[in-house]
């Protein structure tokens, strides 16, 4: 399955419903993922016929501009509010990306989104997982989101 | 569901019985659980989702240097940086809580699943969940220093 078509179209449903702002993935290159360099990653579980954690990483001005958009305020610091909205972003795509894989007969439930706010974090799956990241551009910066996953 | 006091005897003694079962350390409880964690600095966190009945995360995190210790013992192996082996040590050891942890919460653990085990290093990071959960952050004292066991679990 095409799951990172799945991550894209879902994602792309968040932000035109919620955030307005323009987003584009970016082209997916064989050569492998290109980190995003986070300062913020939301991270949701995922559990049942795949296993997986989903994660939504992003620079901290990209985390600010994003929730600024999403709540019509100026956000000028890392706090609660944008703890809340990315990982509601988190929750959102994971739903989006749970209803495609119900469509194709794959059952998922969700854990809760968590948040790890810090300099030069680094999330990684297990080893034996598949990593899918699809990186995105916008008018105020990339961000990347991640699904590492093992299918069962 | 038990209390939240029932809830963390049952982690402390699960936790205990990893580190003395499969990593073959000797590890204590380090005092009261905790209300908030402070920064985590040079650390590594090993995370796993709970989704089902109960929906939640549980996670575990350990200083650099305990994380290296863990790794080493339990795979038999030295280690001197943060590397994938450390990497898949630590997010087994979060799956073997999740495991014991399914048990604790439901009747043989039947209607809670775990997501994949994943992990966060950095030279500091702070770890926290959306608003309305239930938290216990236990603390523990390995050879090498204290480590925390987190649990987060939606109301």
């Amino acid at each position: 399955m095409e799951l990172d078509k799945s991550i894209i179209n879902a994602t792309l449903e968040v932000f035109a419903s919620m955030i307005f702002i323009d987003i584009a993935p970016e082209i997916l290159s064989e050569g492998g993922p290109k980190a995003i360099e986070a300062n913020l990653s939301s991270l949701i579980g995922l559990a049942g016929d795949l296993k997986g954690i989903l994660a939504i990483q992003c620079p901290a001005e990209v985390a600010m501009g994003i929730t600024g958009a999403m709540l019509g305020m100026e956000v000028t610091e890392l706090g609660e509010d944008v703890k809340d909205a990315i990982g509601e972003i988190a929750n959102m795509v994971a739903g989006g990306l749970k209803e495609t894989l119900t469509a194709t007969g794959k059952n998922i439930e969700l854990a809760i989104p968590t948040t790890v706010i810090g300099k030069s974090i680094r999330i990684s799956g297990l080893s034996g997982a598949t990593r899918v990241l699809v990186p995105f551009s916008s008018p105020i910066g990339r961000f990347g989101v991640e699904l590492s996953f093992i299918s069962s | 569901m038990s209390s939240i006091t029932e809830i963390s005897n049952k982690i402390n003694e699960s936790t205990i019985e990893i580190f003395t079962g499969m990593v073959m350390m000797d590890i204590s409880i380090a005092g009261e659980p905790l209300t908030k964690l402070s920064p985590l600095k040079q650390s590594i966190t090993g995370m796993v989702g709970l989704a089902g009945v109960f929906r939640g995360v549980l996670a575990v995190h350990f200083p650099k240097q305990v994380a290296l210790d863990v790794t080493g013992s339990f795979l038999g192996m030295e280690v001197e940086e943060i590397n994938a082996d450390v990497q898949d040590a630590i997010g087994e050891i979060a799956n073997m809580l999740g495991g014991n942890l399914k048990t604790i919460l439901s009747d043989r653990g039947k209607d809670i699943q775990l997501s994949l085990p994943s992990t966060i290093s950095g030279d500091e990071y702070t770890f926290t969940s959306q608003a309305e959960v239930d938290q216990i952050i236990l603390p523990f004292q390995a050879p090498g220093g204290v480590f925390y066991v987190e649990l987060e679990l939606e109301r």
